[in-house]
């Protein structure tokens, strides 16, 4: 019996292995639907007359890009505008999606063809996946790649050296050096503060912050940040003293787990009145357990109050618009005005960063008072310091981190 | 105290039943390795019907109405749809290993990997990504049943019993729980149960005396995919907010553990999955745990690694196993194709 029970464990052991690999198959370009991108275009333009409602302000167009299909084929094969993800789904309801929206727009609304490229292994993906999926979309007849998230450095280095034709758009980035990529960044830790600022103001003082990356990213860490001091301003402000419990727990590769369900369900259970969502699909987890213990959710990135009716408001940046943006400019020509020597920092004075005041359901803190404080903040009367590295407890807010 | 044992039910209880699974498939003398890949196909059938669902609009008069008794019927509904499809996944495995007489460990692994690329190649057609979810809304809104659906304010105190097992619970897990006990007193209170016991110890001698054992083990193994199938709902109803993604976190093949710790016995295994699910509950959510109620977390004081406690599940099982296992007795012919002409 005893030789039967160690092959089981063995057998237990090595299929455990075996499984870890077995599900999660090489997330490679994938074939495009058949459907003609002209036949999706009617269809979409009748919807949007019923979807208009769900729109969210801070879009360009009319268009919502939930109506446009993600997939097209163009007649000849080839795609002219390329969309690499960073780790996580296309559709995290943030920053995959929210980037890869703007990309559309542009598309279709150029009558562009375009397609999405996932780096093989997910959240394991290496510089080499990120590399043969911006190669693929070069190869692919790609003009401009637009590739997300600050993971894609190195890699991007290395494809924008050999396609010197193709221009490539780096969000979450920074200057290669490179006369065809463009680094655009967000003030982040701006928003942050709008967000921390507006829990406080709304009444709450049990706060959370759940943040993906496992603390390397760098725009989750200022996001982080900004929240920590808009919520100090405005606990100094009212005169309270607020508790934030604050982790990068279970949110290393930007995906829901159960195990951030059960650490925020303890949070929530244990006083904390509101979470800052700051990753990706981690969403789905605190959205779970707030939706459970009736409580509060800031989303981030876009506005993620469609998402769950916990959301009270998001910490949006204007990845889809800055994409947009990009993209205009690579194709009428102001690419190097608009690329500025290669970096470019959007923040509240070009308006993209911010907090949706359309879709927010807070209810004291007035939409007035929140244009008069982002005013401030675009004037620079307000500072707000972005580097993470200073996070600590201040005088109002006890910081209790989690790790 | 009372989030503890709430959230400790939450993961004991698909390791409960999975196990249970694997001791149905086993006792008949079938090694049911597959348990993994059918909690992984079971909580892919029962996330794409509950979308099915919402999408139809099929509950959505009662969701609007705050009805939550139908949707604990939608629940229901849902795991029967869950637990006939692991029923039918099994079968793979049943015909392998009875009729074909195939080595029953390399039928399982077989099917512990077709299913996450069958259901991540099935769930890439559906939904363009690698994680299927509900249609709208979560699963707590849906199919939790919390306090304040029963009209008591959200800050209402309950006393320990109502908030331990009464608020923010699935009504799913009792009925595991249900389902468990009926099924363990059936295999060990019944004429069905003994023989099918038989099949796992002695089934020439079973056959001698007129049990027809292919048929015992195919039923043996299509409750297995039944309950595993189930579980696997279970699984993403209860900690992946009613997704699926290809994953079970290895829950099936803890489980396996469970069940070889538990000594192939219902209750034995019972106890491992409350053992393994506390200390999983308290690996996520030690930060805040306040066991005695005096509104110290003395987890998080202590100021151990959160690494350390992550560990815990995994080294308490192995450490479990390591003193158990010398005890442990399997069913003398698992494992062996039944053949007639051996006596």
């Amino acid at each position: 019996m005893k030789k039967y029970i160690a092959v089981l464990l063995a057998l237990v052991m090595v299929l455990g292995l075996a499984a870890c690999g077995g599900s999660k198959p090489a997330e490679e370009t994938k074939p495009a639907e058949t459907k003609p991108a002209e036949a999706a275009a009617p269809a979409a333009q009748t919807e949007t007359a019923q979807t208009a409602q769900t729109e969210t302000p801070a879009e360009p167009a009319a268009l919502t890009a939930d109506d446009i299909d993600d997939n097209m084929t163009s007649a000849d094969g080839t795609y002219v505008i390329a969309f690499v993800t960073d780790v996580g789904q296309l559709k995290d309801k943030s920053f995959n999606q929210g980037t890869w929206e703007g990309v559309k727009l542009y598309a279709y609304e150029n009558g562009l063809s375009y397609k999405y490229y996932q780096p093989a292994n997910g959240d394991q993906a290496t510089d080499d996946d990120r590399y043969d999926a911006m190669k693929a979309a070069a190869e692919g007849g790609a003009q401009v790649i637009v590739c997300a998230g600050f993971m894609q450095g190195t890699a991007l280095a290395k494809a924008a050296a050999e396609f010197t034709d193709v221009k490539f758009v780096f969000i979450d980035g920074w200057s290669l050096g490179m006369d065809n990529v463009v680094g655009i960044d967000f003030q982040e830790e701006q928003c942050g503060y709008l967000a921390g600022y507006a829990a406080v103001m709304e009444g709450y003082t049990e706060l959370g912050f759940c943040g993906g990356g496992g603390g390397t990213n760098a725009a989750v860490n200022r996001y982080g940040y900004g929240y920590v001091q808009g919520a100090e301003a405005a606990a100094a402000e009212k005169g309270v003293d607020v508790h934030m419990n604050y982790t990068f727990l279970y949110g290393a590769s930007f995906q829901a787990s159960p195990e951030l369900q059960t650490l925020t369900n303890g949070w929530y259970e244990t006083g904390t009145e509101v979470i800052f969502s700051c990753g990706g699909s981690i969403f789905d987890s605190i959205t779970a357990a707030a939706s459970a213990n009736d409580a509060a959710v800031i989303g981030v990135d876009v506005d993620q109050s469609f998402s769950s009716d916990t959301v009270i408001t998001s910490a949006l940046k204007g990845i889809g618009e800055a994409a947009y943006q990009a993209l205009t400019a690579a194709f009428d020509g102001s690419w190097e005005t608009f690329a500025n020597g290669g970096h470019v920092t959007l923040g509240a004075k070009q308006g993209a960063v911010g907090l949706p005041t359309a879709t927010w359901s807070l209810e004291n803190w007035s939409v007035e008072e929140y244009e008069a404080m982002f005013a401030k903040i675009v004037s620079g009367e307000i500072t707000i310091d972005n580097d993470p590295a200073n996070l600590a407890s201040t005088a109002h807010v006890t910081l209790n981190v989690v790790e | 105290m009372a989030f503890l044992i709430r959230q400790t039910l939450v993961y004991a209880v698909p390791l409960m039943i999975v196990g249970l699974a694997g001791i149905f498939a086993e006792r008949s003398g079938i090694i049911n390795l597959a348990l993994e890949g059918i909690m992984i196909f079971g909580a892919f059938v029962g996330v794409l019907f509950v979308r099915i669902g919402q999408q139809a609009g099929w509950f959505a008069a009662a969701y609007a109405a705050g009805n939550w008794i139908s949707m604990q019927g939608f629940v229901l509904l849902t795991m029967a749809v869950a637990a006939l499809m692991g029923a039918v996944f099994s079968l793979l495995l049943a015909f392998a290993a009875i009729n074909l007489k195939a080595d029953q460990t390399i039928g399982g692994t077989a099917l512990n990997m077709l299913a996450p690329a069958l259901v991540l190649f099935l769930i890439r057609i559906i939904a363009n990504q690698n994680t299927l979810q509900m249609a709208t809304g979560d699963s707590a809104s849906w199919f939790m049943v919390k306090k304040t659906m029963l009209g008591y304010d959200k800050k209402a105190q309950l006393g320990f019993f109502a908030s331990a097992f009464l608020d923010k619970v699935y009504f799913a897990t009792y009925f595991c729980l249900l389902v468990f006990v009926i099924l363990s007193v059936i295999l060990y209170k019944t004429r069905f149960g003994m023989r099918m016991r038989s099949c796992g110890e002695n089934p020439q001698a079973a056959d001698s005396l007129g049990i027809n054992v292919v048929k015992m083990r195919y039923a043996g193994v299509l409750i297995s995919g039944a309950l595993s199938g189930m579980g696997g709902f279970v699984y993403a109803l209860t900690t992946a907010n009613c997704s699926a993604n290809g994953d079970v976190a290895g829950f099936g093949f803890l489980a396996l553990a469970v069940m070889i710790f538990g000594n192939w016995k219902p209750l034995n295994v019972a106890g491992g999955a409350l053992l393994f699910g506390l200390f999983k509950c308290i690996a996520a959510s030690f930060s805040t745990l306040d066991i005695n109620g005096d509104g110290v977390y003395a987890l998080a004081q202590l100021g151990i690694s959160a690494h350390f406690y992550r560990l815990l599940p995994y080294l308490i099982t192995l450490l479990v196993l390591a003193f158990t296992s010398k005890s442990s007795r399997a069913p003398k012919a698992e494992g062996i194709p039944y053949d007639k002409s051996t006596r």
